[in-house]
């Protein structure tokens, strides 16, 4: 089956700043796919490029097999945008019969729908106020239905979590869960790694506009320079033992003293069986024994350099 | 589809404003104040001066008690003939101690040179001078005929009224009153320059808040800018042509019945005839305003597209305003010589057309093919403004911060 979305060769210029630089990437259908970066990035950029709300200087974007980014393919999509914004005065039940129909349903299905999705989110009450009278993770709630209304196959969600508070994370992240099971695709950008982490399925990082990496976690995590070292805690008096298990170069490879307070030492070993036998065959007293896994932070951290994960770039006005 | 959005759009816009309750105060009060246009000048003229109380300073002897008389019977005025020594300052205190308000001083000569002098609170009045002009010259002129000795009926052939009455007409339809003709055309190019304003305005302003409020992110992933202009623009114009609609009609009924009406509130209508307003000057009205609606509320909406915030409109605007007002300023020029070159060249230009030409037209001032040929100029500009304001809007509703400039949009023009 085709992607979901592909992206190839994308460039947006605005003036003199490049946004966007010649990126691509394919997201397959039914996964839940995240563009990384730190603020600047270009992530923003992108998104809506597929939206169809400014147009790429060159590159191509496909959605859904062959569709161009526009009116048609806009019913097939959801989206959140980063700067969220519903019209205060309108009532909570208008507004998403609005935004329903302009998704290409018909009034009565939105309205329907639009009453489920507020049942679900417990707004059902709230239904006749104006979204003015509503507290802001109510209008968040609200946001998600109106992206939500028209079960979109393809699901774009800019920096969802900015500004949502742990139990509306929750919520989100239900929703994304299930949209997953029932194979349709969600394409997020965030710069928040811990809350990535929990839901990603395949994943791009953009730094200064460009595309840094890209693949499914796992494969990032293999990647990764802290993918294959094994970290070691010893009890007391376990070091000297260890130490002479270790002086045995069959059965590590490289090793190096932890920077962390929880273990020791960190090899890297042909046979991580093999080498937790012979440890235990010399009567050394472990406190630890892990194969590391990075943690998205550190991949990203790895990827981007850490000045990179900090600054705080201004997204272009656009 | 994007055909079904701009629906979608366009609804939203029209049920928002027809549903809020300023929009009904104002569709069913403003018929009130035309009503009241008519009727309260001439309450005014009937009422206002009735029970004026007033001294006369008369030096002649004759004329003081005659006029008291006619004005106590003609207008129902409370005259008192104080002697004819009293000080000014006597009269202008009793005025400040409102025991009077006014007294006109008529000195020894009046008779042969009349130049009398009224001096009181009331009388900035239109009114109170009339009167006193009518009432004072039908004394003078007995006084007069007493001087020469005529007999009455020689004073009745000689005195008799004098009336010219302007009718307005060009030579095609029946005549109406020039007062009342003025009025009418000056009413209707009032409201078109009031509705096209508002209403323009109206659509900037829903521009702008579309941006602060950010709900612009969600509508451009979904319609495009061009549909969501135009249907911005339709729903909004269709809350302004209720509007107009129901004004205008009402408007046409209450100048057909005004005969009636004046007469409930027991008035005879007969000093002031207006023409009646018929269908086809308010097809002609309708018909400009949809199209200068288009014209300023496209530019309008490019404005609000220009601009991050509320506080901004005010300078960019500004442009827009001034040609509106500009063509306010025009109303007397028009009216003044409805078929001059001056007329001709301003209800032609596309600015002030809409607003103009109907009014021309109610004055007679404009062929059917005059009014065919300033609508066609309209009409193509109006499809370029709307399609110039498109281009800007597209570009400006994602853009905040800074202000775009001149060179700025040119580019935006020529994407």
């Amino acid at each position: 089956m085709s992607s979901a979305l592909s992206i190839k060769g994308v460039v947006k210029k605005f003036g003199n700043h490049v946004a966007v630089d010649d990126i691509s990437f394919e997201v397959p259908r039914g996964v839940v796919y995240g563009i990384l970066g730190p603020n600047g990035a270009g992530k923003s950029t992108t998104l809506r490029m597929i939206n169809d709300i400014i147009a790429p200087d060159r590159g191509e974007i496909k959605i859904l097999g062959d569709m161009a980014p526009g009116v048609v393919a806009a019913q097939k999509m959801g989206y959140l945008p980063e700067e969220r914004g519903l019209y205060p005065k309108m009532k909570v039940g208008e507004i998403i019969e609005f935004m329903g129909e302009l998704r290409g349903l018909k009034r009565a299905e939105a309205k329907k729908r639009g009453a489920a999705w507020m049942e679900r989110l417990g707004l059902t009450k709230w239904m006749g106020n104006k979204v003015q009278d509503l507290s802001k993770g109510m209008q968040q709630k609200v946001q998600f239905a109106t992206a939500l209304l028209h079960e979109p196959e393809v699901l774009i969600l800019d920096e969802p979590w900015s500004g949502l508070d742990p139990i509306n994370a929750e919520v989100l992240r239900e929703i994304v869960g299930e949209i997953r099971e029932s194979g349709r695709t969600v394409l997020f950008s965030t710069h928040q790694m811990e809350q990535a982490e929990k839901i990603v399925d395949a994943l791009c990082i953009i730094a200064r506009g460009k595309l840094v990496a890209s693949g499914t976690l796992r494969e990032l995590k293999a990647a990764s320079s802290a993918a294959g070292w094994i970290a070691l805690g010893f009890a007391e008096g376990g070091r000297e033992k260890a130490d002479a298990v270790l002086a045995d170069a069959a059965l590590i490879s490289d090793r190096r003293e932890s920077e962390e307070d929880d273990h020791d030492i960190e090899v890297t070993a042909p046979d991580s069986q093999r080498l937790l036998t012979a440890l235990i065959g010399a009567g050394v007293a472990l406190r630890k024994f892990e194969v590391i896994t990075p943690s998205l932070h550190q991949i990203f951290v790895e990827r981007v350099g850490p000045e990179a994960a900090v600054a705080e770039r201004e997204e272009p006005a656009a | 589809m994007s055909m079904r959005n701009t629906w979608v759009i366009a609804r939203r816009e029209l049920l928002e404003r027809v549903k809020s309750k300023w929009f009904v105060a104002i569709t069913l009060l403003g018929p009130i104040f035309m009503v009241a246009l008519v009727v309260v000048p001439a309450i005014i003229s009937a009422k206002s001066t009735s029970g004026a109380r007033m001294d006369i300073v008369d030096q002649t002897g004759v004329l003081g008690e005659p006029l008291a008389k006619k004005l106590h019977d003609d207008y129902d005025w409370i005259v008192n003939v104080v002697p004819k020594d009293t000080p000014d300052q006597t009269e202008l205190d009793k005025i400040r101690d409102d025991k009077i308000n006014g007294f006109l001083t008529i000195p020894a000569g009046a008779v042969v040179f009349s130049n009398v002098l009224y001096r009181g609170d009331n009388a900035a009045s239109q009114y109170v001078g009339a009167y006193l002009q009518k009432a004072m010259t039908e004394v003078v002129f007995d006084a007069r005929a007493d001087l020469v000795k005529l007999t009455r009926e020689q004073r009745a052939a000689m005195l008799g009224d004098v009336n010219v009455v302007p009718m307005h007409t060009t030579g095609e339809a029946e005549g109406s009153s020039g007062l009342g003709s003025f009025l009418i055309a000056y009413i209707l190019a009032f409201i078109l320059y009031m509705v096209i304003t508002l209403y323009g305005v109206n659509v900037m302003r829903s521009v702008v808040q579309e941006k602060t409020s950010r709900v612009m992110e969600f509508l451009v992933a979904v319609v495009k800018p061009q549909s969501l202009m135009s249907g911005k623009i339709l729903g909004v114009g269709g809350a302004a042509l209720i509007q107009l609609t129901v004004w205008l009609g009402i408007g046409a009924i209450t100048l057909a019945y005004r005969t009636e009406i004046l007469g409930a509130f027991g008035i005879d209508s007969g000093q002031s005839p207006l023409p009646p307003l018929d269908f086809f000057a308010v097809t002609i009205t309708l018909v400009y305003f949809i199209l200068g609606y288009f014209f300023y509320s496209a530019m309008y909406a490019a404005v609000g597209a220009m601009v991050s915030s509320e506080q901004d409109t005010q300078q960019v605007q500004m442009p827009v305003t001034m040609l509106l007002v500009i063509g306010v300023m025009c109303f007397q020029l028009i009216a003044s010589s409805p078929r001059g070159g001056a007329a001709s060249v301003m209800t032609m230009v596309p600015f002030w057309s809409p607003m103009l030409m109907p009014m021309r037209f109610v004055l007679g001032g404009a062929t059917l093919g005059d009014v065919a040929l300033s609508l066609g100029i309209l009409l193509v500009s109006t499809i370029l403004v709307v399609r110039a304001a498109a281009k800007i809007y597209r570009v400006g509703v994602l853009l905040y911060g800074k202000r775009p400039s001149v060179r700025e949009l040119v580019r935006w023009l020529r994407y």
